[in-house]
């Protein structure tokens, strides 16, 4: 069956490809592995300079026809392997080619334009790519994001904290704005997908401020990490300028899987695992003499009693240890049903992630079903869809700020002695809590903090083949798509809690819905023809974006008992109402010239125009020009040690948009003794707003060395963001504070280095190695609005200075140093010196594999807050100890001298951290059927480690943290997070 | 077959372009959540105008909270006891040598409630009067009673930052945005104000009589007539005089006021709160809640209490658990909260009779008129059940009284009275620091924000 079927597909392929000529000789071979001698399926062999060719069978056997009787050259290619150009004639007998696998990806393709790819030895950007192999094959990561650690140079990547569900901010060469969370546009499947940090609304119920301190996950998390084919990274302007205003942070652009034509897979993976805390810091004990010290007078009894009854009856209780370290059950099914014939293909997959949190009553679950499917409607015309909907249910519950409500884990047991027991009753109730305003145990037992997603995702493309001569071809690309988003949030605190029940209405519950809706539309024409030696690829189109974003946010407080309905409650009030739109449109030209494949050039440019600048209808223009030099495709090139030698240089122009209302004043809403009045906004709109614009100039070297086994990736940019978006402080005095203001300018400068290889190739060991070298020195080269300090909560505990000179991400505070612009002293920058990623994997013998990934950030502080905390509790670990034997503890006075300033707080955050370990075996073929016959194709088993260790000085859970969640700035303060798990896993992947 | 595939391709690719919708052509996109500014400078609507009358009331209580928490630790007529954040503690009563900067904690880069607010609330009488004045959906009569009213609360708003940053002096000219007007010293700045008050009590006299013409929260609901109104204002001139110590002023000001010896103490315009889409009444607090984060009595004002005063029994309320809040500076325990709001919707009133009798006995003593000081003296007495005042009636001692009994009046009503009274009368250093060991402030710096507007336009 499966020979006829494929008798038929590479009959039907070369009737396609060369149908119109007649066959003058033949050339058979077969294709395989050189490590491990497997066949290779689907290579492709190709008559050198034609689009015409071949592709090998199950077994890796070809047979290709030529239409002439001359000596020529076939050029054979497989995905993920180096190609080779082989002499063929007349006559030959079958040839056996054996392929090297491309370690160093020399071979990918790589999505340069709106329109295009270019093989990445061609390419003159330094883009980096992900494979579904880097992303998911060593460990299951919850989110994309999470699984990007240590595998893109140039992006720093932070978690907020260790909450299940995701919430993780990336930046790519440094900061591109000072507002907003400066984070790269998301692509999947060529829909611009939301990945905004939603509210939840717990820091309105907990009392701790703005949205931003709600830890709500940014939506990526809603993506099955697995069903990534491969994620290419636009680090900057220079790469990413035919994307135009969104991209000056960057662009992610994520393929899927798609089907391939073939006997039908079934694929079959289950996880099982468990999390605990990456790192504890455990909690002080008490004396007498520190009770005696600690606490004033009056309360200096009841201490001791409840003390000594804790000695009494050795009822300690370690609440870091309680609240946290618990086992956490982490389970992940997923399965892929894939195939195709010759006209229409298709992935099919379902995922259902269901994982605990270390706090108890936290997880994440998310159900994801997904359907790619390609399909050729005639010869001409192709179609692609990609549906996915996901739904995803997260509970975080109740960690990191707040305001009086104690509706923080961390927050509250920094206050708790733990001589005190806030368990839970043997009848139900709970202690009330006299160190602080909440019993935690009782808002982790009974508090909601619910977000539910239900999300649709929808892209297509539409391909035209208009012309196709052997020399060229016209095609016209139209595509686009939709992104649905709903998210559904609670967050409850019942009315017997003790901050509760002490309030006027006792009981809050929060309900949220939001709703985004984008959908962005893209028609192109792509011509490529010849000009002489020179291949030229010229590409024309038009982008239109739209966004409607629409939340409604309902409270109720004074509830009926176990009630969760806002009709249940006694004041009922519409929290927050907001709906934005936003309309963009974009018209882009790019030419691509390959003079054979030694010197590839591309111009493009690109116009844009918002609903969110001052004037809509203004287009805003965003040129780009590269170039690469491939000097060892020259003739003069002969060298056996260099392989490949590649200098580089690209710019490149984008944008970043204007928040949505820069440009309005508004009458605000207001109550007051039943009547409705309108207030004067205390922000001006500026209706001559800009995007802020960003310039890069990049350049580098790519290198290959001994027959490209080991190469090395050198870059080098300096990217300048002018027309910089900040509120201008007005004179408060004049009613109002703000106007959005153009002033500001950046400079970003850094270093990207790669080194990666084979170091060992035999048939029973191989052994793959990459280290990753980045970092990147930020500078406000021009600030245009008066110095000012901003961020984290004030001078006294340590904020940022804005200032022409300094980067924005330097921490001052008290005390005051009229010496520096700004008037406080400097004790920090929260950036990076630089980062370090070694990754290596090791194949043994044929089927067990061994992949580690170490990741090294040097430098780059917090704020570190949790300490203030502690240090105000007394629970500090080692709070009593006396380190400069003064009389006074060192939880009271922590350095810097004279010991009440802000610099105590700010904490180098230098860590490493092994990310992933993994160790997998795939049994043998031969012991697969003699197991189960023809049943089952393939089977993996395998152990594996998310955030094995973390090594670091800093006295926190995690250096990385951020209870403001993605920032552009301040995204490093340290307020109680949710300690980050540690998870192990063993894997299962039957394939049917 | 390949023409085909041409022609399909090429209509589609028309028929997007064409079909309906042009995808370059954007919409013109409106704010779809809030009104203009705009659209109320010229020919506003009768109900425009409500509209922003009613915004003027709630800018005008936008003050209460940071006053009342931060201007009364100040003066020590409380702690606000707050576990979450010890910078109330530590910072706003100077521990360990914290002294108030340009972006201190509680006030930030704008001055927040004690600067940036209260400049709102007179930006909305600013825009308040300008729609007035433009809009011809409006009687002569009502134009002048609703500049009346603006230019009233203007006044009271006016006094607010003046007195937080005090000789350092504020902005009186700051109707322009981008051309705010010079610093002026306190003393001229009150001169100002007075002006404002002045020409707010005229332009309510020249708008006849009877009710105001628009409606007022329930909050004026004694005071919403012309005449009312005038009497609102006429209070407001009285403190204001007393702080220019224009003492015949304070008493003809009283005299046109709604100063009434016999009267309820008590009464006076307020701040209505409710339950949401209004706000709760921010002073509120359950009675003996285990709570960390509550406004208590501060234990000089216990301690300095005559036995049997009503105002203490009244006004207080011993818990039954004492608030402990520990920082790094030590711990704090509050033994008392504070009674004075039966509920979380009570309105705070921001005058009243019984500061407006004090005002009178302050005004006497000073023109050394000490049998008219003593008699209002008295009235305040006897309404706190301590009996008349049998002291000295030197100018001083009948001032230390006074004082001593707005203590206890006023106590931490929404101004800090005992902050700018002991400032007044060069009293700071009688505000006790031993319980606490902070540090008495005498003034705020000008907030960041004025600071680095004067450097952007280079008037620096």
């Amino acid at each position: 069956m499966s020979k006829i079927y494929k008798f038929l597909t590479t009959a039907a392929f070369m009737w396609l490809s060369v149908g119109w000529a007649w066959a003058q000789y033949t050339v058979t071979g077969n294709v395989t592995d050189e490590r491990t001698g497997d066949p290779l399926i689907g290579a492709s062999i190709i008559l050198k300079g034609t689009t015409s060719g071949t592709i090998t069978d199950l077994e890796g056997n070809f047979t290709l026809s030529l239409s002439t009787t001359n000596e020529t050259e076939v050029i054979v290619s497989s995905i993920g392997y180096l190609s080779q150009t082989i002499a063929v004639r007349s006559g030959m007998s079958p040839l056996s080619i054996k392929m090297k696998q491309d370690a160093t990806n020399l071979e990918e393709v790589v999505v340069t334009g709106l329109a295009s790819s270019v093989k990445r030895s061609n390419l003159a950007n330094a883009v980096s790519s992900v494979s579904a192999r880097d992303l998911t094959g060593t460990t299951t990561i919850q989110t994309t994001d999470g699984a990007l650690y240590g595998k893109v140079a140039g992006a720093t990547i932070r978690s907020n904290g260790g909450a299940p569900g995701g919430g993780i901010s990336i930046q790519l060469r440094g900061i591109s704005s000072l507002q907003g969370a400066s984070q790269p546009l998301i692509i999947i499947d060529g829909v611009y997908i939301n990945n905004a940090s939603q509210r939840t609304g717990r820091a309105a119920v907990s009392g701790a401020g703005g949205s931003n301190q709600d830890d709500g996950a940014n939506r990526l998390a809603d993506i099955n990490p697995a069903d990534i084919e491969n994620i290419e990274i636009l680090k900057g302007p220079s790469a990413a300028a035919i994307y135009g205003t969104r991209a000056n942070a960057g662009v992610i652009i994520i393929t899927t899987k798609r089907g391939a034509e073939g006997r039908t897979t079934v694929s079959l993976s289950q996880d099982v695992g468990f999390a605990k805390p990456l790192r504890l810091l455990g909690v002080d004990d008490w004396s007498e003499e520190k009770i005696n010290f600690f606490f004033p007078e009056s309360r200096r009894p009841i201490e001791l009693e409840r003390f000594r009854s804790a000695q009494a009856s050795g009822n300690f209780v370690d609440y870091e240890d309680y609240f946290y370290n618990n086992n956490a059950l982490l389970l992940n099914t997923r399965i892929n049903v894939s195939g195709g014939d010759e006209k229409t293909k298709f992935f099919i997959s379902g995922n259902i992630t269901a994982e605990d949190g270390t706090v108890r009553n936290t997880g994440f679950e998310r159900y994801s079903i997904r359907a790619n499917i390609d399909h050729k409607i005639t010869n001409k015309i192709k179609l692609g869809v990609s549906s996915n909907y996901i739904r995803s249910n997260t509970d975080r519950g109740f960690t990191g700020n707040q305001n009086n409500s104690g509706a923080s884990i961390g927050y509250s047991i920094a206050y708790v002695p733990n001589y005190y027991d806030l368990r839970r009753n043997p009848d139900g109730t709970y202690p009330i809590n006299p160190y602080f305003s909440e019993n935690p145990v009782s808002v982790t037992d009974n508090g909601v903090n619910n977000s539910l997603v239900n999300r649709f995702i929808q892209a297509f493309t539409l391909d035209f083949d208009i012309l196709k001569t052997q020399n060229s071809f016209l095609k016209a690309t139209v595509s686009g798509g939709l992104d649905f988003l709903q998210n559904s949030t609670e967050v409850y605190l019942p009315e017997f809690l003790q901050f509760q029940s002490a309030q006027a209405n006792p009981g809050d519950i929060l309900i949220g819905k939001q709703e985004s809706f984008n959908t962005n539309f893209q028609a192109a024409l792509v011509y490529n023809w010849n000009l002489g030696s020179v291949n030229m690829n010229s590409q024309a189109g038009l982008v239109r974006l739209d966004f409607e974003n629409s939340s409604l946010f309902n409270r109720g407080r004074g509830l009926v008992p176990g009630q969760t309905n806002l009709l249940q409650a006694n004041i009922q009030q519409i929290n927050e109402q907001f709906t934005s739109k936003i309309q963009e449109a974009g018209i882009f030209l790019q030419q691509e010239a390959n003079w054979e494949d030694k010197i590839i050039g591309t111009l493009g440019i690109r116009w844009d125009k918002s609903t969110l600048n001052g004037d809509p209808n203004q287009y805003y223009a965003f040129p780009r020009a590269s170039m690469a030099v491939n000097l060892t495709n020259f003739e003069f090139w002969n060298s056996s040690v260099i392989s490949q030698l590649k200098p580089r240089i690209a710019y490149g122009e984008t944008a970043g948009p204007v928040a949505f209302g820069a440009t309005f004043t508004p009458l605000g809403g207001t109550n007051i003794g039943g009547l409705l009045g309108s207030t004067v906004s205390t922000s001006i709109g500026n209706t001559q707003i800009q995007p802020e614009t960003a310039t890069e100039l990049e350049f580098g070297v790519d290198a290959g060395f001994f027959n490209n086994r080991v190469s090395l990736e050198a870059t080098y940019y300096i990217k300048n963001t002018q027309n910089n978006l900040q509120n201008l402080n007005l004179a408060p005095s004049t009613g109002v504070n703000t106007t959005p203001s153009n002033e500001a300018e950046l400079q970003n400068k850094g270093l990207e280095l790669g080194l990666s290889g084979t170091v060992v190739e035999k048939s029973n060991f191989r052994w793959f190695s990459r280290i990753l070298y980045w970092q990147n020195d930020i500078e406000m080269t021009r600030l245009g609005i008066p110095t000012y300090i901003a961020g984290g909560f004030g001078s006294g505990l340590g904020t940022f200075l804005y200032a022409e000179g300094y980067s924005p991400t330097t921490i001052v505070g008290s005390p005051a140093d009229p010496t520096i612009p700004g008037g406080f002293t400097i004790w920090g920058n929260a950036q990076p010196d630089f980062n370090l990623s070694f990754y290596n994997t090791f194949n043994i013998y044929k089927g067990l594999e061994f992949s580690f990934l170490v990741d090294w950030r040097q430098g780059g502080d917090n704020i570190n807050l949790t300490s203030f905390l502690t240090d105000g509790g007394g629970t500090t670990n080692g709070w009593f100890d006396d380190d400069n034997e003064d009389g006074i503890p060192n939880g009271r006075q922590r350095e810097p001298e004279p010991y009440n300033n802000a610099g105590r707080w700010v904490q180098d955050a230098t860590f490493v951290k092994i990310r992933e370990i993994g160790l997998y075996y795939t049994f043998p073929r031969t012991t697969i059927s003699n197991w189960f016959g023809n049943t089952v194709q393939n089977m993996r088993v395998g152990s594996s480690v998310n955030n094995a260790f973390l090594f670091t000085n800093y006295q926190g859970y995690d250096p990385e943290t951020s209870t403001f969640g993605a920032q552009a700035v301040a995204n490093n303060v340290d307020i109680a997070p949710y300690p980050t798990p540690r998870r192990i896993f063993f894997h299962l992947t039957i394939d049917f | 077959m390949k023409n085909i595939a041409k022609n399909l391709g090429f209509m589609l690719i028309t028929a997007g372009l064409t079909f309906g919708c042009n995808p370059l052509q954007l919409d013109d996109i409106q704010d779809p959540n809030n009104p203009s500014v705009g659209s109320i400078a010229n020919n506003a609507t009768s109900q425009q105008i409500q509209f922003l009358i009613t915004g003027l009331e709630s800018r005008h209580r936008g003050y209460v909270t940071n006053i009342s928490q931060a201007w009364n630790t100040f003066g020590r007529e409380i702690w606000y006891l707050n576990a979450s954040d010890p910078r109330f503690q530590t910072d706003w009563l100077g521990q360990n040598g914290r002294v108030p900067d340009r972006s201190y904690f509680g006030f930030g880069n704008t001055g927040g409630g004690s600067w940036a607010a209260p400049y709102q609330a007179i930006k909305q009488a600013d825009v308040l009067q300008l729609a007035a004045e433009n809009t011809s959906n409006i009687s002569v009569a009502q134009k002048s009673a609703v500049i009346g009213f603006a230019k009233t609360i203007q006044g009271f708003q006016f006094m607010i930052p003046a007195n937080f940053v005090y000789q350092n002096g504020i902005r009186m000219d700051v109707s322009d945005p981008l051309n705010p007007g010079p610093f002026v010293q306190y003393d001229q700045a009150l001169d100002q104000i007075k002006t404002i008050l002045d020409e707010g009590f005229q332009a309510l006299g020249s708008a006849g009589s009877g009710n105001f013409p628009f409606r007022l929260t329930s909050g004026f609901s004694d005071f919403n007539t012309i005449a009312g109104l005038q009497q609102v204002n006429r209070a407001i001139t009285a403190r204001l005089n007393a702080y220019r110590q224009d003492w015949q002023g304070v008493l003809t000001a009283l005299d046109a006021s709604f100063m009434n010896l016999n009267g309820d103490l008590t009464r006076g315009p307020a701040h209505p709160y409710g339950a949401a889409p209004d706000i709760f009444n921010p002073l509120y607090y359950v009675p003996n809640a285990a709570v960390n984060t509550i406004i208590v009595v501060h234990p000089s004002v216990l301690d300095d209490a005559t036995a049997g005063d009503l105002r203490v029994q009244n006004k207080f309320l011993q818990r039954t658990n004492p608030v402990t809040v520990t920082t790094d500076a030590g711990a704090l325990v509050g033994t008392h909260q504070d009674a004075r709001w039966a509920t979380n919707t009570t309105p705070i009133p921001f005058i009243r009779n019984e500061e407006l009798i004090l005002l009178k006995a302050e005004a006497h003593a000073n023109l050394s008129q000490a049998s008219e000081a003593v008699a209002a003296i008295n009235i305040i007495r006897t309404a706190a059940g301590i009996g008349p005042y049998t002291g000295a009636t030197t100018t001083a001692a009948l001032i230390d009284e006074i004082l001593y009994q707005r203590r206890y009046s006023l106590w931490a009503e929404p101004w800090g009275h005992r902050w700018i009274d002991a400032r007044r009368y060069g009293k700071l250093n009688e505000i006790p620091t031993s319980y606490d060991g902070g540090a008495i402030f005498t003034q705020f710096p000008h907030p960041q924000a004025e600071l680095s507007w004067d450097d952007y336009v280079g008037n620096n």
